[in-house]
């Protein structure tokens, strides 16, 4: 068994013991979930020991948070593994306890000054659940990185479609550690949503099929009907080409090459996906799909907001066709990823 | 995702990447000196025997293949290098491209040690062209309802009596492959009974007709066996075997990257002018399918470097493969207002008008589409 299985089949232990639930003003995210994660060290993974982190690779933390995609869970992990505790990292700040929930804020209108952070930080994934924030602010000499300790504030209550959090801190003065900004922080961001908009659209692939196998319709399982096949087959396309993609541009950020257009290539790959992979599991699963009543939505609706947050198609894919547009563009592309 | 459609990842190649300049340098040159002029979909229409020639003395053909046998005992990962830059310059490899993707490793696989000695070399010289024998005037997707007949006569020959259609660049080639039934139809085993011969194309008795194609070219033949007699010794592997042969030779058929690049000139030509954020937003869009494709298919060649033969993985590469490659005229046409013209004095409306000319035949050619989800959803345990 290699250390990646060791780490899905731990985190599916922990996931078997919490079920995903809707998500509501109430109950903003799976607090239990989290502190058994915390406690089995993996919301450390893939962040050295040296700084507080559980050690492991970069594929490490990857698997951990492509397996709480897989399963729904209702924390904070990717935006701490892959984005937001890199980026502290590499901006020379310290690393808070991993203990408690770091996130990240790429959007708003923050300035930093002697130390100080004013204005309003938007679109924070997990905002009023997170003790950390990792900010991008306008410093004088141009955008820095802030930490800040968001535990004692008030965040707006606005979510996604699937009812995580997604909401705003107004920031009055507080005090913040300052780094410089490191150059791949929207990138991995809109990587790290890339992970698990793949890891979900496998699994709504996976239940699909298994779904298809087990309804019966006018006597025989609808797996049977080849107009069934036929969408269940181009569902299974669009996913394997999202995973491939995904995995090259991980396997390029975890070779240290500069990860920028990979990313956007996979977000906006991941994210095209979704339309195709969403709409035909919804048209098979029927009725039952349709409601709270069937684990379908919680991957659905996560794959509707993901494929919008750090940057949807249309943002990536204007970057990426900005660097292929030129006199050649082969070179540039068989050079990208 | 069951294991049936995964690949693993492709392991990064130094020697491909080698090649692949050398490649780009050898193309620049070339196209500099004018020996030829990028189209779309060159690997159905570029017929340049030259060119072949020129493939064949830098060892670019027969990439794979024992040094015994003409070939360079290059990777699969090198030789996907090769093919991928020659179609993404909209290169002449008409020609050779059956022989080098598909014929060539099939007579590796089950051709006498005559049959590889006499002509796996000529193949990979770029002197030796073949077609697919196939398909026929009424066996399409139903490939197992093929009439054309063999027979052996009291000299141990085989006597052939049929038709083979869309038999691409016969009149430029030297032999086809030919899918044969040797034993009459059996309704309860329909895949038993067919073999492959080896059949040269100047045989007294072959006809060969010429089919055109949308945009008038002349590619596609009809090739008509009028008591064509062949000589025993050039039966292609096992008598009966030919369903499986074929079904081994359509994974090579389909698994490259000819099944996403056959419209990239015309990408390429949209890449030159896209300056608009709507132009930049879908040339991003077309880019990240296609670096999604590559992906895929280079996990095919590292596959075969494995020595798999990953079937159902290819089928799937070539139904997300040319769904791509025929969007790819759409896309361009929602955000550009070029007229698509053969005789545009625009070469975006030219390589518009060939790509959508060729457009009916990437989603029909070596497997249409609903054949190949078939396939994927027999890999997905559905049938």
């Amino acid at each position: 068994m290699s250390d990646q299985d060791l780490v899905v089949s731990t985190v599916r232990e922990i996931l078997a013991g919490h079920e995903p639930t809707q998500l509501t003003p109430d109950r903003r995210w799976d607090a239990e979930l989290w502190a058994d994660l915390a406690e089995a060290g993996l919301t450390g993974v893939g962040l050295p020991e040296e700084a507080g982190g559980s050690g492991g690779e970069l594929a490490d933390a990857v698997a951990v948070v492509a397996t709480l995609a897989a399963g729904a869970g209702a924390v904070p992990v990717a935006e701490q593994l892959l984005v937001a505790a890199p980026a502290v990292l590499a901006a020379g700040l310290e690393l808070p306890p991993v203990d408690q929930p770091l996130s990240v804020s790429v959007a708003g209108a923050v300035r930093v000054e002697d130390g100080r952070l004013t204005g309003t930080a938007t679109d924070v994934a997990w905002a009023g659940v997170v003790h950390w924030l990792a900010v991008v602010a306008a410093g004088p000499d141009g955008d820095v990185l802030a930490l800040v300790d968001v535990s004692g504030l008030e965040a707006t209550h606005a979510a996604n479609l699937a009812g995580e959090p997604r909401g705003s801190y107004v920031l009055d003065g507080v005090p913040a550690q300052v780094g410089p900004l490191p150059a791949d922080l929207r990138a991995r961001y809109a990587l790290a949503r890339a992970v698990q908009l793949s890891a979900a659209a496998e699994t709504v692939l996976a239940w699909t099929v298994q779904y298809a196998g087990e309804r019966v319709q006018f006597g025989r399982p609808l797996a049977k009907f080849q107009g069934i096949q036929m969408q269940l087959a181009q569902m299974a396309g669009e996913v394997t080409a999202v995973t491939a993609l995904v995995d090259a541009a991980v396997q390029r950020l975890d070779r240290g090459e500069p990860v920028e257009l990979a990313a956007a290539a996979a977000k906006v790959r991941a994210g095209a996906a979704v339309d195709v992979v969403a709409r035909q599991a919804h048209q098979v699963h029927g009725a039952i799909g349709f409601t709270q009543e069937h684990r379908l939505h919680h991957l659905t609706k996560r794959m509707w907001s993901w494929r919008d947050e750090a940057g949807n198609e249309l943002t990536w894919a204007r970057v990426l066709g900005a660097a292929v547009a030129g006199e050649d563009p082969w070179p540039v592309l068989t050079g990208l990823v | 995702m069951p294991s049936t459609l995964t690949l693993a990842p492709a392991p990064p190649s130094e020697a491909a990447e080698a090649v692949r300049l050398e490649v780009r340098e050898f193309l620049a040159a070339e196209l500099a000196a004018g020996s030829f002029t990028t189209h779309v979909d060159t690997w159905l229409s570029g017929v340049d025997p030259d060119f072949s020639r020129k493939l064949g003395e830098r060892g670019w053909l027969g990439m794979t293949w024992p040094k015994e046998y003409g070939g360079h005992e290059r990777t699969a990962m090198e030789r996907y290098a090769v093919t991928e830059e020659l179609l993404a310059a909209g290169a002449p490899v008409a020609a050779h491209w059956i022989a080098d993707r598909q014929s060539g490793p099939n007579l590796l696989r089950y051709g006498t040690e005559a049959q590889r000695k006499d002509i796996l070399p000529r193949i990979a010289a770029g002197e030796c062209f073949f077609v697919i024998g196939m398909s026929e005037p009424d066996s399409g997707s139903d490939l197992a309802s093929i009439r054309t007949r063999a027979v052996r006569n009291a000299d141990g020959d085989w006597v052939v009596n049929g038709a083979k259609v869309w038999t691409s660049n016969a009149h430029h080639s030297h032999y086809a492959i030919t899918l044969v039934r040797t034993a009459p139809l059996d309704t309860a085993h329909r895949h038993a009974g067919m073999s492959q011969l080896l059949v040269d194309l100047s045989t007294p008795g072959i006809t060969i007709n010429p089919i055109r194609i949308l945009d008038g070219g002349h590619h596609f033949n009809e090739v008509v066996f009028d008591d064509v007699v062949i000589p025993g010794d050039m039966l292609l592997g096992e008598e009966g075997a030919g369903w499986h042969q074929v079904t081994a030779e359509l994974a090579f058929e389909r698994s490259g990257p000819e099944r996403f690049l056959s419209t990239f000139p015309l990408v390429a030509e949209f890449a030159r002018r896209a300056s608009s954020p709507a132009e930049l937003a879908t040339l991003g869009r077309l880019s990240a399918r296609l670096l999604a494709l590559r992906q895929l298919s280079l996990r095919i060649a590292a596959a075969l470097d494995r020595g798999e033969l990953p079937d159902i993985p290819a089928a799937l590469v070539k139904d997300v493969g040319t769904t791509f490659e025929a969007d790819v005229v759409e896309a361009i046409r929602e955000v550009v207002d070029v007229p698509a013209s053969l005789d545009s004095p625009d070469p975006l409306g030219r390589a518009l008008a060939e790509a959508q000319l060729h457009a009916p035949g990437y989603t029909l050619r070596g497997g249409t589409n609903e054949i190949l989800r078939g396939i994927v959803a027999r890999g997905l345990g559905l049938r």
